[in-house]
């Protein structure tokens, strides 16, 4: 017996046309601000890059992959990415570390005011970098400082070239304000996914004999290892991409020693003209930040 | 009664409205002078007044005035330079800066505009047209001009029967002195965080060292490069720093000093001195202090500097390649540094201006300022600043070589070496 032959329902191909046409007019605003703010500067940006041009030179000469040979033979180039890669490992150990430590405090350590506390701890997210930066420029000035006067109160001594004009602190020192600035966040996000966590797992385990650290193995890690992930590439991508703070504090002085990519770029750019090696740089900057938000993607579908 | 117009007398009258309408706008083009300057005291009100007075003799020009801090403005420039909206008239400082603007033809040779009957090089002294002279041509307008002097204060220094130094080596024994009397007191303190405070001493340094002669072909990296910035006296300079830092001259940690907190010791009177710009004295008159002497950077022991030389930057406008009205533009700027606007200059901004034949005229004026306005006369050779003579690259090797003498990770020798690598470096690319 023949089948009846099979067709579509009436009505079904203008109904997903129409609903692509929505689709599209819906991702359109979004998709043109991507094209025109982030999508054309980067591939201007890589035409840039085998170019030598100041900002305000009418032409360009193609000098071929010359900015980048540049960028290879550069101390100060290497000397920026080292200082990224200080900064970045820096930062992962305190703003995750430290944000995990608050998080599990907060989640089972505290009894009363765990509301107070998260907040206190979070404020700094909300606050522009720039006024952090400025903050702690106070805080940190060896003439008016408060942080000085407690150092020396406490008997201690304090550093002879101030703590943002010793290059072998400086950068100590701004891995301790962008912690101080970023934690609270971190923390949030790690206290969401322990607190996601059923605490009938906890139970369970516990009747099985799994308490304290082996419970936090067994059952609290695999728990939050998506939001850990997670946490960690913002920070790895955020370290990457630092330069606000840099910029105000120490302007990647003193004599180089906090240079950072970000900064270094900025310097090659506006203040010596040499726009198409910034422009290398800055592809060097997109090329690790766009592998790293590959890989924040590939994680975060695996778990 | 009702009034027709028959047809001829309704086509003479429609013509006449015609020819009206049509010629008005040429008879009074509304002309916009879009105008960036820094932000400093007084200059708003300043340049609103001028602005008023010039519709005096231009009653179709307005000015548009923009303002903005110093370091942001060096990149908003560039910016706007190369776009379609930037300014007509701009502040800028003679040196690299104006020159790199004229080599990239973004700022207009205005040698025939303002060599006309009360014309700004009718006007300006030759020194100060020079300024920003390129190839002979004119491309600025300098309006003003900033020195430095170490400013001190005079009630402290009668208190403690202290003199006015002859010789760096006399600074540093003053600078002792007022260690003795108060080990916390810092004598001069320098707030180098921004680098620019100590690369004006070494521009001072440099010429008390060797003289301005000896330096130019290293700064314009003319001299050729075996022997660019092989003259012994840069590490002498370099040395002569830190002499006066041993001699507990500046704060301990002067390259994490805001400039700010240095010029707020001087003014609060914490300190007996500061090494100040002329701009300095707004500030001072602002905060009531005026009980203040001030003298020029003393000459170096065994130097060949001149000691009739300063440090004398001037500063002034040019004008965008790109304006649409470049005879209202420059007649503008003649018109900003005729006698009575340089008059009005001094009094509101209180800034030395390049038109000096009323300064004694000025009031509401301390008279520090005019003292400083009679000192700078006798001037006979100025020193433009370093950060901005030097080219960009070479300017910020000297600032980081600076700060790393100051926080004893370089040697003098070594300092200079740093400074001779970057500047053959640029010349190779020559």
């Amino acid at each position: 017996m023949p089948f009846p032959p099979t067709s579509k329902p009436a009505g079904r191909r203008p109904a997903m046309k129409a609903g692509a046409v929505s689709a599209t007019a819906m991702m359109a605003p979004a998709l043109i601000l991507v094209g025109v703010f982030i999508l054309i500067p980067a591939i201007v940006a890589v035409i840039g890059s085998f170019f030598d041009f100041s900002m305000t030179s009418a032409n360009w000469t193609y000098v071929g992959g010359a900015n980048y040979r540049r960028a290879a033979t550069d101390p100060l180039f290497w000397l920026a990415i080292s200082n990224n890669i200080f900064i970045v490992v820096g930062s992962v150990i305190s703003q995750v570390g430290g944000g995990a430590i608050l998080a599990a405090i907060l989640d089972r350590g505290i009894r009363r005011g765990g509301v107070f506390y998260r907040t206190i701890i979070f404020m700094p997210v909300v606050i522009s970098s720039i006024a952090v930066a400025f903050v702690w420029m106070l805080i940190l000035d060896p003439n008016v400082g408060p942080l000085n006067a407690v150092v020396k109160a406490l008997g201690l001594p304090t550093p002879k070239l101030g703590w943002l004009g010793d290059p072998s602190i400086s950068l100590w020192m701004l891995l301790l304000i962008a912690a101080w600035q970023n934690v609270g966040f971190q923390m949030m996000l790690i206290l969401a996914g322990l607190q996601a966590i059923p605490k009938e797992h906890y139970e369970a385990a516990s009747l099985d004999g799994a308490r304290g650290l082996k419970a936090f193995w067994y059952i609290t890690l695999p728990g939050i290892r998506n939001v850990l992930v997670l946490a960690t590439l913002i920070t790895v991508i955020g370290g990457f991409k630092v330069f606000d703070l840099v910029f105000v504090t120490t302007g990647g002085g003193p004599a180089n020693a906090t240079q950072v990519l970000g900064t270094y770029t900025y310097t090659q750019a506006f203040s010596f003209g040499n726009m198409g090696y910034a422009n290398a740089m800055a592809v060097v900057l997109l090329v690790t930040a766009a592998l790293l938000g590959w890989l924040q993607v590939r994680l975060s579908r695996r778990g | 009664m009702r009034f027709r117009l028959n047809g001829e007398v309704r086509f003479i009258a429609s013509a006449l409205l015609g020819a009206t309408i049509l010629t008005t706008p040429a008879l009074a083009e509304d002309i916009v002078i879009k105008m960036w300057t820094l932000d400093n005291n007084g200059y708003k009100e300043f340049i609103s007044e001028a602005a008023e007075s010039f519709k005096a003799t231009h009653p179709n020009v307005s000015i548009e005035h923009q303002i903005f801090p110093g370091d942001p403005y060096k990149t908003a420039l560039k910016v706007a330079l190369v776009g379609s909206d930037g300014p007509d008239v701009f502040f800028n400082w003679a040196g690299d800066r104006a020159t790199q603007l004229v080599k990239d033809k973004l700022a207009l040779d205005i040698t025939d505009y303002g060599d006309v009957p009360g014309g700004f090089a009718k006007v300006l002294p030759q020194g100060l047209l020079d300024s920003f002279r390129y190839d002979g041509r004119l491309y600025g307008v300098a309006t003003d001009a900033v020195t430095k002097y170490v400013f001190y204060d005079k009630a402290y220094f009668a208190e403690h029967k202290l003199e006015i130094p002859k010789t760096l080596g006399e600074l540093g024994g003053l600078c002792k002195a007022i260690r003795q009397i108060d080990p916390d007191t810092i004598p001069m303190p320098l707030g180098n965080k921004t680098r620019w405070k100590a690369i004006h001493w070494m521009t001072m340094l440099n010429e008390r060292a060797m003289g301005v002669a000896a330096t130019a072909a290293d700064y314009d990296l003319s001299r050729p490069a075996d022997q660019l910035y092989t003259d012994p006296g840069y590490a002498k300079a370099f040395q002569a720093l830190v002499d006066l830092q041993d001699a507990g001259c500046f704060e301990d940690a002067p390259n994490a000093t805001e400039y700010a907190i240095a010029d707020s010791m001087f003014i609060t009177r914490a300190s007996p001195m500061e090494y100040c710009g002329s701009w300095c004295t707004s500030a001072l008159d602002q905060a009531g202090f005026t009980d203040y002497g001030f003298f020029r950077l003393p000459v170096m022991e065994g130097g060949k500097g001149n000691p009739d030389a300063n440090f004398l930057v001037p500063e002034g406008y040019q004008v965008s390649a790109k304006t649409a009205h470049p005879q209202e533009a420059v007649e503008w700027l003649s018109f900003l540094v005729s006698d009575e606007q340089a008059l009005k200059f001094a009094e509101k901004v209180q800034f030395l201006p390049s038109n000096t034949r009323l300064i004694d005229k000025a009031e509401g004026v301390p008279q520090s300022f005019k003292d400083i306005a009679s000192e700078v006369a006798t001037v006979k050779e100025g020193v433009n600043v370093l950060d901005a003579l030097l080219e960009a690259t070479v300017a910020d090797a000297y600032m980081n070589a600076t700060v790393e003498v100051l926080n004893r990770t370089l040697t003098p020798e070594a300092a200079v070496g740093k400074v001779r690598e970057a500047a053959l470096a640029v010349q190779a690319k020559k």
